[in-house]
């Protein structure tokens, strides 16, 4: 039913040269619609009017889109198994996740390396200054107490040590966040990520894919698939590994958010607002997230999965969604071709 | 620092003094205009509210001890078959923990810490401390403690109507738009609302209370900078609250037009912004949080002072400091936001100010134990709950340096991480301030020494049921577990199991606690005016326990003494 | 201050001068807590804040093109439930930045009733809302379709030179315009 829009799209952008622009605001066009507007209904109330207890019923919408594909078939590249603890937590994990941005590996740098410390550092100091003063200061070891009630060197001490401690912990800090904000490259590939209560609809407009769900997979698919329940959806987020990503993301209903946490990415889904969030995968793999704003009823239960394929098979997924490539990717998918017969995983 | 000279006020020996002529019952508890009662009814209330609230997180975390949803079906068909409706769908139950969370939030904040911290000790305490009669308004006091009462029982009472997928709010205690409007029909959300509303119109009646008590109603000789700091850390609340509620108020009138009236302000659809409702909640929420710490600061001080037999260390630093506090608060509100896709600048700023509060918060945990350092400590109760509470507070403060990176918020944003965070310096940090308090204050209000054994044994059972309770939550977060989640992957379930272990032996000690003050109330040896000796200097000593029913009726003069 | 005690009639008087003073403030607060809805409105249209996009008049003389180029994203969304397809004509464009530019969406009722729709609309990155300068567009009035009526909206708009100069902006090489539609009611309220 995806394809229906798609239809619908190519019809409408068949009549636009022909309307001419001059004269008002905007220039109306009020002959009969495009043959396939009757069946049209927007691709978002679809899903919204499905029994709400049953996710999509497809597990492999790779092969469900591929099937509908008007062009070309090709063959999605086959679902990637997951590793066991790699994008998704461990079993009694006590840190963060192991990441696989750049920015994931300096904000987790900064957080073990810098701030664990630090406040391990602060905590155990402070509870060995007050274990020592509870033991020497007791009533029988320390009956008369001292008077003293000021001592302005030790003031300025604990007042100016805390800001050099601070200060020292802003520069990497502020660094992080110039550094997750640098905005993505013109040759990013742009995928359009709506938080719907309670699934996720992903969108290629650069590559003419128009929106898939993503709904949770019940408890038995994701085991058979080998997958963590509560983590698992029917249809992954599929992108390239080594090109840089711009997800702009925005919410249908409620404000949702969008969170993967080894790629270090949460962004909220905002209703009438879109944001954006730039990133750069650096292995291939299956990468787990859960939404993250309060969103009503099944909050915990709408997962994410991002898929990371090599560029060549990234771009055979693509082929088989009946999308298509731009120039550039094209070309490289033209050089890569030979390697991507073998598949891998 | 300073003593009272003791000429003309009488504590003693005035049994047949009309100062303790009190009304008849009803007269004395509904219509009450004396600070004391109406302290004493604001923590029964608090008491009350905190049994309530603590049960539901009790249900909460027996729901999460393992992955799967176990009893949430059932307590949502329970709560069906209480309105005589059909059975509950999966959503519904669903709903009904998204219910629980809010309703836990609500209370723990609105009923049971704000009432019993600054209601409370600071109504029994203040004008005692200050050498005052009573409140400035003591009818408006008692307007402030009677409109909780509904407050509570609305927001009780939502959990029993149509709140959008099923019964009750299931807004999570910030009642984001549009969750809580298009997202939430029914009149579940209104009602929590309008229980917001009238709690906080209570506080802010309180809050105007207490500061003319405090500027006004001071005994001579008592100046601001002689007052103790348990009465500057309420002044300084009182402030926040005056300043903050009222935001709160226009923001969640507004919630309720949009819901009810067509109003948009915070809806796209009709030019409005989403954003803005959270921008207005956390201008109001984070000065709340030190609201609720505030005080318990000020209470710390107290307790640690009198059983290190010491003045506190740097009292103007520590006055000054929770001013800072106070007013940093105020600016700092959007770090709660850094995933809403604020601009970069943006989140370096807030970045930046929120790692400030950091300062005069280390100035208060060094100038306590400067105030035990060289000191005679004696460990009755309360002091073993006042260092419990430095402790805990720094863990918990930490942590928030490190939450206050917009970068590596990231990733710990909405996760178990600030569920810990926030609990090591509420859970921990007020409820510790509020059992040393009680425990200090008890032999006080009561006329009854609580039992020592069970204060500690109390002091120790709790202790290590809350840090079994939330830190194992920092790993959770860390590793990526959700907020507000009712069920969760089966990586999660090591870390869930022992926090759940954490509740049980916290709920033992709170047992320990109630048996206390009822053994203490039935059995407790009577207490002395001054049951703590030379190291408690303040005014509340000088009286009888339990006070006279009027103290103060010619105001004790308080005169500076020679050290400083 | 070791003066006598207050009389308790100037204690009362002096009392409620500052409940009254104390009252003012909460009050004013109020007050700041409605004004912020417009307050933040300005805000955001000032500073660009939150990816506000700018507006200029129809005479606008912009800066001599630049020669910088630009990409700029268009991403349409459609309240669900709301009868409408809309979607620009083309995904991006590439501009120079200061040129006046032209972007068309094209909006179509699918339903066999008049539907009324009003738009809100941001950039991203959020940085570049303060150069992002619309000089005429859709978004700025409410548009009804007839049953099955399409119309082509055009947007005219240039990204201010000045963006260039602003280090926040050094990197941008996209900007994104996006707009969501939603039903007005016809009394004029939006549903």
């Amino acid at each position: 039913m995806k394809k229906v829009k798609s239809l619908v799209l190519a019809g409408l952008l068949a009549f636009a040269p022909a309307l001419a622009l001059n004269g008002p605001v905007f220039a109306q066009n009020e002959t009969a619609a495009a043959p396939a507007a009757e069946l049209a209904t927007p691709v978002d109330a679809d899903p919204r009017s499905s029994d709400p207890g049953a996710p999509a019923d497809s597990a492999d919408a790779n092969v469900a889109n591929a099937a509908s594909a008007p062009v070309e078939t090709v063959a999605a590249p086959p679902r990637m198994k997951p590793t066991e603890g790699i994008g998704m937590p461990r079993p009694g994990e006590i840190t963060l996740q192991e990441q696989f941005t750049s920015t994931g590996h300096t904000a987790r740098w900064l957080h073990d390396k810098m701030l664990l410390p630090l406040i391990t550092i602060i905590s155990v100091f402070v509870a060995i200054l007050m274990v020592y003063v509870m033991i020497r200061y007791r009533r029988s070891a320390n009956p008369v107490p001292s008077k003293t009630s000021h001592n302005t060197a030790i003031e300025v001490i604990w007042t100016v040590a805390p800001v050099l401690i601070l200060l020292a912990v802003a520069v990497p800090s502020i660094g992080l966040l110039a550094d997750q904000y640098k905005p993505a490259p013109k040759d990013a590939l742009t995928v359009k990520v709506t938080g719907y209560q309670w699934y996720w609809g992903y969108e290629y407009p650069d590559n003419g894919i128009p929106e898939f769900v993503s709904n949770m997979l019940p408890e038995d698919k994701a085991k058979a698939n080998g997958e963590p329940y509560l983590l698992a959806p029917d249809n992954r987020l599929i992108l390239p590994v080594g090109r840089p990503i711009k997800l702009i993301i925005t919410g249908a209903d409620v404000i949702h958010s969008f969170a993967v946490p080894s790629l270090w990415v949460k962004m909220d889904a905002v209703p009438g607002r879109l944001n954006e969030k730039s990133f750069t995968i650096e292995k291939p793999g299956v990468y787990y997230g859960q939404c993250s704003e309060l969103c009503g009823a099944r909050h915990g239960f709408m997962p994410i999965a991002i898929e990371a394929l090599p560029p060549a098979q990234f771009h055979q997924w693509v082929r088989s969604q009946g999308g298509t490539l731009k120039g550039a990717e094209a070309e490289k998918t033209a050089q890569a071709a030979p390697a991507n017969t073998a598949q891998k995983i | 620092m300073t003593t009272i000279t003791a000429d003309h006020y009488d504590d003693h020996a005035h049994d047949h003094h009309d100062a303790d002529h009190k009304p008849a019952f009803f007269q004395r508890w509904f219509m009450s205009t004396n600070h004391k009662d109406i302290g004493t009814l604001y923590l029964i209330f608090a008491i009350f509210a905190g049994v309530v609230g603590g049960a539901i997180s009790g249900l909460m975390r027996v729901e999460l001890r393992e992955p799967g949803i176990q009893y949430l079906q059932t307590w949502a068909n329970f709560q069906h078959s209480l309105l005589g409706v059909e059975p509950a769908t999966l959503d519904q139950a669903y709903h009904l923990w998204n219910a629980l969370i809010t309703a836990h939030g609500l209370i723990m904040v609105f009923f049971m810490v704000m009432p019993a911290i600054i209601g409370g000790f600071g109504n029994w305490f203040v004008p005692i401390m200050i050498g005052a009669p009573d409140m400035a308004f003591p009818r408006m006091n008692n307007i402030s403690f009677w409109l909780l009462v509904p407050a509570f029982l609305l927001l009780l009472g939502s959990a029993f109507v149509p709140g959008g997928t099923g019964y009750g709010a299931g807004t999570g205690w910030t009642v984001y738009a549009p969750l809580s409007t298009s997202g939430s029909a029914g009149p579940a959300v209104d009602m929590a609302i309008l229980s917001l509303h009238i709690s906080g119109a209570s506080s802010i009646l309180g809050a105007i209370n207490f500061i003319t008590t405090i500027l006004n109603m001071r005994a001579p000789g008592m100046t601001l900078h002689k007052m103790p700091l348990f009465v500057w850390s309420v002044l300084v609340t009182a402030f926040l609250l005056l300043l903050a509620l009222p935001v709160l108020a226009a923001a969640i009138t507004m919630l309720l037009t949009d819901r009810n009236f067509g109003t948009t302000f915070y809806d796209a659809a009709g030019g409005g912004d989403p954003e803005l409702y959270q921008h207005l909640f956390w201008f109001f929420g984070h000065p709340e949080v030190y609201i609720m710490i505030l005080p318990g600061f000020g209470i710390v001080s107290q307790i640690i002072s009198t059983f290190s037999r010491k003045p506190v260390f740097g009292y103007l630093g520590m006055a000054y400091a929770m001013v800072a506090i106070g007013v940093v608060g105020f600016v700092v509100w959007a770090h709660h936001m850094f995933t809403t896709g604020m601009s970069v600048n943006v989140k370096m700023y807030f970045t930046a100010a929120t790692m400030v509060i950091a300062v005069p918060t280390g100035v208060k945990i060094f100038s306590w134990i400067a105030t035990i350092w060289g000191g005679s400590i004696s460990y009755k109760t309360p002091m073993v709950w006042a260092l419990g509470f430095i402790f805990l507070f720094t863990v918990g403060g930490v942590t928030g340096v490190v939450l206050a990176n917009g970068g590596v918020d990231d990733v710990l944003h909405d996760t178990y991480y600030v569920v810990a965070h926030f609990h090591y310096v509420l859970s921990l940090g007020a409820v510790f301030a509020l059992f040393a308090g009680f425990y200090y204050w008890f032999p006080k209000m009561s006329g009854k020494m609580y039992n020592e054994f069970l204060g500690h044994l109390h002091f120790w059972v709790f202790f290590i049921g809350v840090n079994l309770l939330f830190f194992p939550m920092h790993f959770l977060g860390l590793s990526g577990m959700p907020r507000r989640y009712p069920d969760y992957p089966e990586a999660f379930a090591k870390w869930n199991g022992v926090a759940t272990h954490g509740y049980e032996i916290m709920a033992l000690g709170v047992l320990i606690f109630f048996v206390n003050i009822f053994w203490s109330l039935i059995a407790g040896r009577k207490a002395e005016g001054n049951p703590w000796g030379e190291g408690a200097t303040t005014l509340e000593w000088t009286l009888s326990s339990p006070p006279p029913f009027h103290q103060f009726e010619t105001l004790p003069v308080i005169e500076e003494t020679a050290h400083h | 201050m070791a003066s006598l005690p207050p009389s308790p009639f100037d204690r009362d008087r002096r009392n409620r001068r500052t409940m009254v003073a104390m009252a003012m403030v909460g009050l004013s607060m109020l007050g700041l807590g409605f004004a912020s809805v417009p307050l933040y409105r300005i805000f955001c249209e000032q500073t660009g804040f939150g990816g506000t996009t700018q507006r200029a008049q129809a005479g606008v003389t912009v800066r001599e093109a630049t020669g910088h180029q630009l990409s700029i994203r268009f991403d349409s969304n459609v309240q669900p439930g709301m009868p409408w397809q809309f979607h620009p004509e083309h995904p991006t464009q590439t501009v120079t930045v200061g040129a006046k530019s032209m972007a068309i969406f094209v909006a179509k009722n699918m339903s066999d009733r008049p539907v009324t729709g009003s738009a809100s609309f941001n950039v991203t990155p959020t940085q570049a809302g303060a150069y992002f300068t619309k000089i005429q567009c859709f978004c700025f009035t409410q548009q009804t379709l007839q049953p099955g009526q399409e119309v082509r909206m055009p947007v005219l708009y240039y990204v201010d030179p000045k963006i260039l100069d602003d280090p926040d902006n050094r990197d941008t090489q996209e900007i994104t315009l996006s707009y969501t539609f939603y039903p007005v009611e016809r009394d004029g309220k939006a549903s």
